[in-house]
């Protein structure tokens, strides 16, 4: 290799980060490569390898639930769920991340406050919202405090990344925007929107994936239909099929379409805006 | 300042008249108390060094700066409290601003977007402002595609489609290098002539100044120390800090020791004697007072007795270095704790080099001597003391 020509032997570091960074990727891919692998048994239904007659009974399986739980009805939760918990996530952050582009009174209190909600534990502030429901007499759901129970995971991160998107926003632009005439919403419209939109869509990847594989926030704030992930741990105590297999197969296809969608239009802008076609 | 304002009997008039403008940052003064005016038409621009208040001044007028008080009027309006488009000012942006995500085109056509014109109409009309900045060819191109002379082409093609009464522009030759500078800076002069609206220019640069307007205010930490002709700036400075920021000059300092015959006389220290001409009012025999004397006006002689008497107008030193400009050539001369500077013609220096070491005897005409308005405080605070520009 030219590098290693110009540059001499390789030191003995680079053979121990190589060495960890190939742990990584086994430990990382590797379970996720057996389960596509063995979610393909056949009929012997054996939970382990080696993989025998294969083909597709488990995936059927799951779709048309006999043994299985209720996998379909937990998938559309799961997926009205994490789409609400996306769109408001990108709202609000991008909101507040104008909001704190300006030094108001109390911001980094706010700032903090919203921040520390990373550091909570989530089992127990699944607990807390259970107990808070109870005290005011209101009912646990998926759709109302298993919502709040995700927009506190996903909230800070969102903002996290506005903050990043918006410090790199030069105000020369919305300025020169006010100076051809363009009203304050005309600005944000035309101007500042369309150029933090990459950003915006990094919130809204990590709004809709944090909250579709969300557990310990759920555990207890869904009320009693569970969710995806509560409904595949359920699965693993008293499921003992390759279907458990399949399920997973089909929720990390989920989730990689969804990285592969938002990180293929945020490629395709940043191409448009290089002039390639 | 002088100017006639004749803007009651032209509506249109790009005049901008600041009024007691004082812009507070954090409890300092950025911009203190000041009153210009800049006549309809003209180039003018605001020199300084960064942080003297000159960009805060283009901001105000612009409408994205608020002044802390005073007023601001272009034409006969008053524009403090205006959005920017309702001034008749467009801004031309330190980094062009050119908006990533629209096409080149769609940049220029911005302003007319926004007014609702259509689609069809704003693109022809948009299409005839960048064929008068020769950039036709590129009008699909999105902004990162093109070179920075480009940029700053589409980035005047968007403000001077809003047919605006005045342009701002915000130190618009800083981003670009050496060659591509020279040639842009002379676009902006003909195109300027060629519209005949107001240009005000925020630089840094003393040559760009000079090149470009016939209005210079040269700024000083939220200031106006002197506002005239380039040719006036350049040769009739007032101030010791003008006399320096536009180099070319040396400041000299001395008490008053007789006032005769038309003439002013001046012991400094070391006891070298200077003469200007008396021009009234006058300071009082004994007081302190500070000329100015072009550096390509001195003369230099080497220096061949250990004691010789200097006359009037001359000053003994020791040669610190020489440097070679071309058509002239550059010697720095130390002399009793000053630093003088002597900008000889290169066919004199040349006839009978000096070089470091040389004792030398500077001298020039009182004709030549420029009686500065304040004394020289020194170097104390004053960075362009020593300055080798």
């Amino acid at each position: 290799m030219a590098a290693s020509q110009s540059y001499g032997p390789r030191p003995w570091t680079f053979y121990v980060l190589a060495t960890l960074f190939t742990l990584f990727v086994i430990f990382l891919y590797g379970p996720m490569i057996a389960i596509l692998v063995l979610s393909f048994q056949g009929p012997s239904a054996s939970l382990v390898f080696p993989l025998r007659e294969p083909s597709l009974m488990w995936f059927d399986e799951l779709f048309s639930p006999r043994r299985t739980g209720d996998v379909v009805g937990a998938f559309n939760r799961s997926m009205p769920l994490a789409i609400m918990v996306m769109v408001l996530t990108v709202l609000i952050s991008v909101a507040a991340g104008f909001a704190f582009r300006r030094r108001f009174l109390g911001s980094s209190v706010i700032f903090y406050t919203a921040i520390a909600s990373l550091i909570v534990p989530g089992l127990v502030l699944s607990i807390g919202i259970l107990v808070t429901f109870r005290f005011f007499g209101l009912p646990a759901s998926w759709y109302g405090s298993a919502l709040g129970a995700h927009l506190s995971w996903t909230l800070p991160f969102g903002l996290l990344i506005m903050f990043a998107v918006l410090g790199r926003l030069n105000p020369s632009y919305e300025e020169a925007a006010r100076d051809l005439g363009a009203s304050r919403w005309q600005s944000v419209k035309s101007v500042v929107i369309p150029i933090v939109f990459p950003g915006m869509i990094a919130v809204a990847l990590f709004g809709f994936t944090l909250s579709y594989d969300e557990f310990p926030r759920s555990w207890l704030s869904v009320g009693s239909k569970n969710t995806l992930p509560l409904e595949i741990w359920t699965m693993t105590t008293n499921v003992t099929s390759p279907a458990l297999y399949a399920l997973g197969t089909v929720t990390t296809v989920v989730s990689f379409a969804v990285i592969a969608l938002a990180l293929g239009s945020i490629i395709l802008i940043q191409r448009r805006r290089a002039g390639r076609k | 300042m002088t100017t006639a304002t004749t803007s009651s009997s032209a509506p249109a008039s790009g005049d901008i008249r600041l009024v007691n403008l004082t812009k507070t940052f954090g409890g300092s003064n950025a911009v203190e108390n000041i009153n210009l005016t800049i006549p309809h038409g003209s180039y003018c621009c605001l020199l300084g060094p960064s942080g003297c208040g000159k960009t805060t001044i283009l901001r105000m007028i612009a409408g994205h700066e608020t002044p802390t008080s005073g007023e601001i009027y272009i034409g006969n309006d008053m524009v403090v409290g205006k959005p920017p488009v309702e001034r008749g000012t467009a801004m031309m942006f330190q980094s062009y601003a050119l908006f990533p995500h629209l096409t080149i085109l769609d940049n220029v056509a911005f302003y007319l977007k926004m007014r609702n014109v259509g689609k069809e109409e704003r693109r022809a009309k948009a299409e005839d402002m960048l064929k008068r900045v020769q950039l036709h060819a590129l009008k699909d191109r999105m902004p990162a595609q093109l070179s920075g002379g480009q940029q700053q082409r589409v980035a005047l093609a968007r403000s001077l489609i809003t047919n605006p009464k005045v342009l701002l522009l915000d130190e618009p030759l800083s981003a670009l290098d050496e060659f591509l500078r020279l040639r842009m800076r002379g676009e902006l002069k003909s195109l300027q002539n060629e519209l005949g609206i107001t240009f005000v220019h925020v630089t840094h640069t003393q040559p760009e100044a000079i090149a470009l307007a016939n209005m210079v205010v040269v700024m000083d930490t939220g200031r106006i120390d002197q506002a005239d002709t380039a040719n006036v700036i350049f040769n009739r400075p007032t101030t010791p800090y003008v006399a320096r920021f536009m180099g070319g000059q040396n400041v000299l300092t001395g008490s008053v020791e007789a006032k005769a015959d038309g003439r002013i006389k001046l012991k400094g220290t070391g006891g070298a004697v200077f003469e200007a001409a008396l021009k009234e009012p006058s300071p009082a025999v004994g007081a302190t007072m500070s000329i100015a004397v072009r550096r390509d006006r001195i003369k230099l002689r080497k220096n061949r007795e250990a004691k010789v008497a200097t006359g009037a107008n001359e000053i003994k030193g020791v040669v610190d270095s020489t440097e070679y400009q071309g058509s002239y050539v550059k010697v720095t001369v130390e002399m009793g704790g000053g630093v003088f500077v002597a900008n000889l013609p290169d066919g004199d220096y040349f006839a009978d080099p000096v070089d470091k070491g040389d004792a030398v005897i500077a001298s020039w005409n009182t004709a030549d001597v420029n009686i500065l308005s304040k004394v020289d405080s020194g170097a104390a605070g004053d960075p362009y003391l020593n300055a080798n520009h």
